[in-house]
């Protein structure tokens, strides 16, 4: 990832996975300018994890690859570095760890609004007990947002470069991109 | 006697009766250690002796108390536990040497291999800032309103076209945001919110080279074109941007500009030759608008210019039926124009036949259709690149279209004139022999469908009667109406008769720069209720949605030119119903011809029910014209006339 250079050529980074049964996992990359318009596009070749991966990486096994296989490679394919990287997929934010860029979690909208504050419902399932949240939930102009909560000070790093388009930039459509491209990169071959 | 069991005593007692005299022995009191005190012998405890009863003796001092012996011996059974020995026994220590060297474990090692990922990788153009500047539209808001995320909007997105093969190339359309936020985030703004359709129109000729957009008229296709090449400019991809439209929609073009798209600069080719030469040569102007008429007469700079500004990005044809005449001195023209995008518009992709369709993708793509393909294979060929919707389709919500085809008689003046002059006229053509022509009988069309208007000498017209009355009721119930007719005299005779209905003229004769003034009269003043109109020059492109009345007070030789007449009232905008009246003289030249449309318009309805299926070629041939006096054609062929340039 290249510096960016600067507020005038803002880019956003929009990661996700995509399960697909037959082939595997599919990891897209969309790096869009702050007109939402597309800059750089990063897809993945199909992986799949084997039994023993599954067995050994046991609940770790999709953020290692969601974040530190899938993403890695993707974020270190772009040549544009963006202000973040936005996810739809929660283990995509172990991606965290290898760049050093904010990480945001885009939830689902039927979690529900936002109440402020952070959060303190989202735990590990297979945890022995319920810890310290994972995940702090922030507001960014009418969006809810999520970060690690180790990376908490990322929250004010996204609302100081972003906090200028969140109200007009819909932070979750280009999910949807993605996942056409994707398609269309599956039928093309 | 450390770890015993605790339940066990530490002593025993032994009880004796106490007597005067009697000395306990030195064992009777203080505890018994069973290992010192005693032995065990044959598990008796032995005192000093047999073990023997305790004696007991009464006594009385003035009698000798009577002995009663009573055996006090307790009896004390001990079990033989082989404690003693053991203790006494010298403890005997074994010496175990076991073996601690053993084999060494075997570990298994499942290797954990990191799985192979490969990225592909595309880079787009950074379309920030597109080439040369375009001025904010004075409807944009400095900032978008703020959305709610959550709430579902509509979302048109890109689809690359067929034609479009490269990966790269598809997903660059596949990548871009929806029109929608396209401009919002250029803070482009809408004076009307667009239909579902008309997005859907806009993301069709987006991404396209090569279209045809074919909504049936009144759907709107002049903003869906605009709104397109707008966002094309505002992308910067495209600079310069070719407008051709006939001359009598000009006006209507530049103000559907200044509606859909007041930011961009639109430069109408126009005046003297010199003056046309140097607005074509311009370079830096985003939109040139010029006419059909302009082009033929400028083919000369067109072809010769090779300067920047007679070079487009995008060259956009209204009304592309103009051109389907390969041979045709406009398409000649046309055909010279420097271009790379080609986007047609027409509500009648095709008018007759599928050559039409062929002449219109001549321009567009040359070579790609010809008329020797089957209808069939024509239509799986054109399928990507034309978009047709129909009314019924989308617009359901738009109010009906009422039909009533008035049947005449003509009136007794007039029949005595039409039948001379029918008479006549069949024996002149049949006298021509083999030198007629289909001028020859054209002509007499011509001259009988006028005498169907008005009679030349009385002046004489059961269609007015009938128009007079139907437009009593108009008036009356305040609302306008606009008759059609092929002739600009018949419009002028028409106004002399209806000046109580406050007329306005459109035609050919109305000089363009008055045109809007008709216009904004006829919508703005309410004592006009009648709008007289040509076919040739209100035809198409014209809103004219407060109509609610439609008077074809003569026919037209083809169907989908009077459709384009009917939608000028019938279209985006219209509150009620409209009703459309066709004229008709029963036993003339009118009914003859009006059969021959009827068949046409079936054709039509076909055509489009089916995208291009297989159908029967089908058009006013000049051996139908012939028939129409049942004369003999002369010659063999079976080509489609259309005799629209006969009309005045």
């Amino acid at each position: 990832m290249q510096a960016n250079d600067g507020k005038s050529n803002l880019a956003i980074g929009f990661l996700t996975v995509i399960d697909c049964p037959e082939q595997g996992l599919f990891g897209g990359y969309l790096v869009l300018n702050q007109l939402s318009r597309p800059l750089e596009f990063h897809c993945t070749t199909p992986i799949k994890p084997t039994r023993a991966q599954q067995i050994l990486y046991g609940p770790t096994l999709k953020p290692y690859l969601y974040g530190e296989q899938i993403g890695r490679v993707l974020a270190a394919s772009a040549k544009t570095r963006p202000a973040a990287v936005f996810t739809d997929r929660e283990p995509a934010l172990a991606l965290r760890e290898f760049v050093d860029v904010p990480v945001v979690l885009v939830p689902e909208p039927e979690n529900g609004p936002l109440e402020g504050g952070a959060t303190d419902s989202i735990y590990r399932i297979d945890a022995a007990h319920p810890g310290p949240s994972r995940l702090t939930e922030f507001p960014l102009g009418p969006h809810r947002l999520m970060v690690p909560s180790w990376a908490i000070a990322d929250r004010e790093a996204v609302g100081a470069t972003l906090g200028g388009i969140a109200d007009t930039f819909d932070f979750r459509e280009p999910f949807e991109r993605i996942r056409e491209a994707i398609e269309e990169a599956r039928r093309g071959g | 006697m450390e770890g015993h069991d605790p339940s066990w005593p530490k002593t025993w007692t032994r009880r004796t009766a106490s007597l005067p005299g009697h000395r306990a022995s030195a064992s009777e009191s203080g505890p018994l250690n069973v290992a010192s005190d005693y032995s065990v012998q044959g598990g008796v405890i032995a005192g000093g002796g047999e073990p023997s009863p305790i004696a007991v003796r009464s006594w009385h001092p003035a009698q000798a108390p009577d002995v009663i012996e009573e055996n006090l011996a307790l009896s004390v059974a001990l079990f033989p536990t082989g404690w003693n020995r053991a203790v006494a026994r010298q403890p005997e220590i074994k010496l175990v040497r076991p073996e601690l060297a053993s084999e060494a474990p075997r570990a298994v090692s499942v290797p954990i291999r990191h799985p192979a990922i490969r990225a592909k990788s595309f880079f787009f153009p950074d379309p920030a800032l597109p080439v040369g500047s375009l001025p904010e539209t004075p409807h944009a808001s400095p900032k978008p309103a703020a959305r709610t995320p959550d709430k579902p909007r509509t979302r048109t997105r890109l689809k690359p076209p067929a034609d479009v093969i490269k990966l790269a190339d598809r997903l660059r359309y596949v990548l871009q945001p929806s029109l929608e936020t396209l401009l919002e985030s250029r803070a482009l703004t809408f004076p009307f919110a667009p239909f579902a359709y008309q997005w859907e129109g806009v993301a069709f000729l987006y991404p396209r080279q090569t279209a045809i957009l074919a909504d049936e008229m009144g759907l709107g296709k002049t903003m869906q074109a605009i709104t397109a090449l707008r966002l094309l400019l505002h992308a910067g991809e495209v600079r310069r941007v070719l407008l051709i439209c006939p001359k009598p929609l000009v006006a209507n073009w530049q103000r559907e500009f200044h509606v859909w798209a007041p930011e961009i600069p639109l430069l109408v080719i126009e005046g003297d030759q010199a003056r046309r030469r140097w607005q074509w040569e311009l370079p830096d102007v985003p939109v040139k608008l010029a006419n059909y008429e302009l082009l033929h007469r400028d083919r000369e700079v067109l072809e010769g210019s090779q300067g920047p500004g007679t070079d487009f990005d995008l060259v956009i044809l209204d009304e592309s039926q103009r051109i389907k005449n390969r041979l045709s001195a406009t398409s000649q023209a046309a055909s010279v124009i420097r271009r790379r995008r080609v986007w047609a518009m027409t509500g009648t992709p095709i008018e007759n036949s599928p050559e039409d369709l062929v002449g219109i993708f001549d321009f567009l793509m040359p070579g790609y259709l010809t008329p020797a393909m089957a209808p069939r294979r024509m239509g799986r060929a054109v399928g990507d690149y034309v978009l047709r919707r129909t009314k019924d389709q989308v617009l359901t919500e738009l109010p009906p279209k009422l039909f009533r085809d008035a049947e005449l008689e003509l009136a007794p003046s007039q029949r005595e004139t039409y039948k001379l002059a029918e008479e006549e006229g069949v024996l002149r053509l049949t006298a021509l022999g083999d030198s007629i022509t289909i001028q020859h009988v054209f002509e007499l069309v011509l001259r009988l469908k006028q005498i169907c208007n008005f009679d030349p000498v009385t002046g004489e017209s059961s269609k007015l009667e009938r128009l007079e009355a139907d437009l009593e009721e108009v008036a009356a119930s305040g609302r306008k109406a606009l008759v059609f007719s092929q002739w600009v005299d018949t419009l002028q005779r028409l106004r002399e008769r209806l000046q109580r209905f406050g007329p306005l003229e459109f035609h050919g004769k109305i000089p363009p720069r008055q045109r809007e003034a008709v216009l904004r009269q006829f919508r703005e003043d309410a004592d006009c209720r009648v709008l007289l109109i040509s076919y040739g020059a209100g035809g198409v492109g014209l809103n004219l949605q407060f109509a609610s009345y439609v008077f074809l007070f003569d026919r037209w030789w083809n169907p989908a030119i009077e459709d384009q007449a009917i939608n000028r009232a019938h279209r985006i905008g219209t509150s009620g119903p409209v009703t459309v009246t066709r004229f008709l003289v029963v036993d003339t030249i009118e009914e003859r011809i009006d059969r021959i449309l009827q068949e046409k318009r079936e054709l039509f309805d076909t055509v489009f029910a089916s995208g291009l299926g297989p159908r029967p070629k089908i058009g006013l041939t000049q051996q139908q014209i012939f028939s129409l006096f049942e004369l003999k054609c002369p010659g063999p062929t079976d080509s489609a006339a259309d005799p629209r340039h006969q009309a005045a």
